[in-house]
């Protein structure tokens, strides 16, 4: 959840990156570290196995825009894809504000990415969470790869719900659709924020209504952030 | 719920994080909540060590360890205690979402920072509560159309 300090006029919100094993939620945020000026970001942790696959998370703190006068402060983390390390990846989702989802684009990973999607779904319901009540959005990695399913496939398989969200392509390595990923669930953030805080203010919550319908929807209908 | 830190607020858990430097003669000390993020610190930090990054290991440290807890049927876990040739650290929760770390070195010892870390958790759990019962009432920071006046909100560099 988002912690909003007046006193060094700053918020911050917690984004993961999640998916199977081997999909490039590492290189993601190795990515992001290598673009980003040195005063907006911190040092990139990686609590990694000897062969350099993640163990616990990946971390990245960010400083991004100010609005009104406040700081908005970002920890990027990546959870273990390995399917052994459900318990682990239960711990990194504590607290999360928005999430990432990084697919695998080659055809004999698509068990691979249900599985983790699945997975996700299931870990959010242990913290009373669903995939209706937080931003997230889709990013079809690997797309540099011979043999990938094309993207409508992926969306048909990851995306084919009542609430649609946005899905990019990517080849986190190059750099390809990175930003934009990171761009686009950071506004879904940002504005889901911002709704709740001035429907809270006046006092007019909307029940039973689903606040990721109309960002999504009107996520879709705008060019994608850069 | 995480709390809205108003200046008024974040003053208090300051100083209540002082004086607990003070009489627990630590180097340096922060509450953090569960995700690692930083509520308030103080002290000085280990030359060279990000605190930001301290605290996420420092979260990710205290969850996995209570889970380890857990399930070999411990329903207790309150602190972790790690022990080093020039710093120790000791972390202990304050309430359910929240913990506060300490960094000492040889000057004091576990028994001294664990003895007042105890009681400062419960003074900080007590000054959580009363600022989450005044976030409901807090003014949106900003709103949508600050949002839509803000095009980019990271900056990355096209890929070669």
């Amino acid at each position: 959840m988002a912690i909003i300090n007046y006193a060094n006029k700053e918020v911050q919100f917690k984004i993961v990156y999640y998916g199977p094993a081997l999909c490039g939620k590492t290189s993601n945020l190795a990515y992001i570290h290598s673009q980003i000026a040195d005063a907006n970001k911190g040092e990139l942790v990686s609590l990694a196995t000897a062969a350099d696959r993640t163990l616990f998370f990946d971390f990245l703190p960010l400083n991004a825009i100010v609005i009104r006068n406040f700081k908005t402060k970002f920890q990027l983390y990546t959870v273990p894809g390995q399917v052994i390390y459900n318990a682990t990846r239960q711990l990194v989702l504590r607290s999360v504000d928005a999430i990432v989802f990084v697919a695998d684009s080659q055809w004999d990973k698509m068990e691979e990415n249900l599985e983790s999607f699945r997975n996700l779904e299931e870990n959010l319901a242990r913290q009373g969470m669903t995939l209706d009540s937080i931003p997230y959005v889709l990013q079809f990695n690997k797309r540099d790869m011979p043999n990938i399913a094309p993207a409508h496939y992926l969306d048909f398989l990851l995306n084919d719900r009542a609430v649609r969200v946005p899905s990019i392509e990517a080849c986190a390595i190059s750099g390809q659709g990175v930003f934009e990923t990171l761009n686009t669930v950071a506004r879904l953030l940002l504005v889901k924020f911002a709704r709740e805080a001035e429907a809270a203010a006046a006092a007019k919550p909307a029940l039973g209504a689903n606040p990721m319908a109309s960002i999504a929807a009107g996520m879709r209908n705008q060019p994608i952030p850069r | 719920m995480l709390p809205l830190l108003t200046i008024a607020g974040a003053e208090k858990l300051l100083k209540t994080l002082e004086e607990f430097l003070d009489k627990s003669e630590s180097q340096f000390a922060m509450i953090i909540d569960r995700g690692g993020t930083i509520l308030s610190q103080t002290g000085r930090p280990p030359e060279g060590a990000d605190v930001t990054v301290l605290a996420a290991l420092a979260a990710g440290s205290f969850a996995a360890t209570r889970e380890l807890a857990s399930r070999v049927g411990e329903s207790e876990f309150n602190a972790l205690y790690q022990q080093g040739n020039r710093f120790h650290i000791l972390m202990n929760a304050a309430d359910d979402d929240t913990m506060l770390v300490s960094v000492f070195g040889s000057q004091t010892t576990v028994g001294l920072v664990r003895f007042y870390a105890a009681r400062t958790g419960e003074q900080i759990a007590a000054q959580l509560r009363e600022l989450r019962a005044a976030s409901a009432e807090a003014p949106p920071i900003f709103t949508e159309a600050d949002l839509n006046a803000a095009p980019k909100i990271f900056d990355g560099a096209p890929p070669s």
